[in-house]
């Protein structure tokens, strides 16, 4: 069993290198279409209305494309949620030109909306293998999660008592 | 990957729709004591994807074939990618607070650190895990660390199986959780109650708000100056979470991880 195991990692981690969205720019900029399309509809209910929400989707497209963009030149490796994350915070940098606009259009794009439609893609992407691994390790997660929770808390407050 | 399996117009409508009625069903909060409970749309959604899900029931073959739903693991990768952008919007106009802040605030980060420091190894040496353990314990398991594990791992692997796990138990019962913690901290009277409301800014909306009303409640005096500590730390943590956690933290727990493997008995590796 144990061979078998990492036999599926290693297949995982191949295919997750082939995948990687900054490899394949073509590709991944029609499944990024694809997926904007459900966030748009998903901001609908508590965002805004198709037509209001367009010019702020079709940034959040852009800054997507141009942070794989500068992963895909970059000569080191850069996660491309760090690429992205940078492009967008300088976009958005008060001395950044058009970045009130910027900012206008995005307002009309719900942060929870954007999220929800991911959540969906991952409920219908786990397979059997995560399901039975799940079920062997479910109620460890969540005492796990009650200390990683208590650590982080008491972890930050004894730091800020110290410096205080 | 083929792109007709990625593009499928079922699998996307799918999404649409569940998402939609998740966005219309809302946030709801359930009060529990001194608590709430707060549950959020994209909890319901991932809900609802796994009951569709044809490997759960295979009757769900209909709407979504299986060849489909494997198709679905790799679009996670870049659904994530436009919610970072969104995220990355909320930071760029708050640089002057951030870095008013000060240093105190900036070193309090660290202690960030602190979420694998007794979570893996109670992981490992006690409940006997694998490298879920590494998911489940490198940070508090918000949005921006999964788009990470996700960049790493994948969603798939057993670090993602980890990380997957804390998120829910984070979103079911974090903010309850988060409430009771804090108010119960602050009543023992031995830390700060200022180093408390830095350290409710943990990078989650909805557990720095439940953490910093409940020391509101234990020190109503002192209420404005606690809520400007714990957003200033959260913003913060948003702000800086994402690299502390990528470049600090996850090779930090590699390394322990690896460690406490070494004086651990051999057959831990998770077997199905």
């Amino acid at each position: 069993m144990k061979s078998n195991q990492t036999a599926v990692d290693h297949f995982d981690a191949e295919a997750l290198k082939e995948l990687r969205p900054e490899n394949q720019l073509g590709k991944t900029a029609l499944v990024l279409a694809a997926v904007c399309i459900s966030a748009w509809f998903s901001n609908v209910v508590n965002g805004a209305p198709l037509l209001d929400a367009l010019p702020g989707m079709l940034i959040l497209y852009a800054m997507v494309m141009v942070g794989l963009g500068i992963g895909r030149a970059c000569p080191f490796y850069l996660p491309s949620v760090a690429w992205v994350s940078l492009i967008s915070i300088v976009m958005t940098l008060p001395m950044f030109p058009g970045s009130e606009w910027i900012l206008e259009q995005l307002a009309q794009v719900n942060f929870l909306a954007v999220v929800t439609p991911v959540l969906a893609y991952a409920g219908l992407a786990l397979t059997g293998r995560e399901f039975a691994m799940f079920k062997h390790t479910g109620w460890k997660l969540v005492l796990v999660a009650l200390l990683v929770f208590t650590g982080t808390f008491v972890g930050s407050a004894i730091v800020a008592h110290i410096l205080l | 990957m083929d792109l007709k399996l990625l593009l499928n117009w079922r699998l996307h409508l799918t999404v649409i729709v569940t998402s939609m009625f998740a966005e219309w069903v809302g946030i709801a909060r359930i009060p529990l004591g001194p608590g709430t409970l707060l549950l959020l749309p994209l909890l319901y959604a991932f809900v609802i994807g796994v009951l569709l899900n044809p490997h759960l029931f295979s009757v769900m073959g209909k709407l979504v074939p299986k060849s489909v739903s494997h198709a679905s693991g790799p679009i996670i990768l870049i659904a994530i990618l436009p919610f970072i952008a969104k995220f990355g919007s909320t930071i760029g106009p708050a640089i002057e607070q951030i870095i008013a802040a000060g240093p105190a605030l900036l070193l309090q980060e660290a202690g960030n650190l602190g979420t694998m420091l007794i979570a893996l190894p109670f992981a490992v040496l006690v409940l006997k895990m694998g490298r879920e353990s590494i998911g489940a314990t490198y940070s508090i398991a918000r949005e921006p660390n999964i788009a990470i594990i996700s960049d790493r791992y994948g969603l798939r692997s057993p670090e993602g199986i980890g990380i997957m796990g804390v998120y829910v138990v984070g979103t079911m019962f974090g903010t309850l959780y988060f409430a009771l913690m804090a108010g119960y901290i602050a009543s023992l009277d031995i830390l700060d109650i200022r180093a408390l409301a830095m350290a409710c800014g943990v990078g989650s909306g909805s557990m720095v708000a439940a953490c910093s009303a409940a020391l509101v409640e234990a020190v109503p005096a002192s209420k404005d100056e606690l809520l400007a500590f714990a957003g200033a730390s959260n913003l913060l943590t948003y702000a800086t979470g994402l690299y502390i956690s990528l470049f600090i933290a996850l090779p930090i727990t590699e390394w322990m991880y690896k460690r406490l493997k070494g004086n651990a008995p051999a057959e831990v590796r998770h077997e199905i």
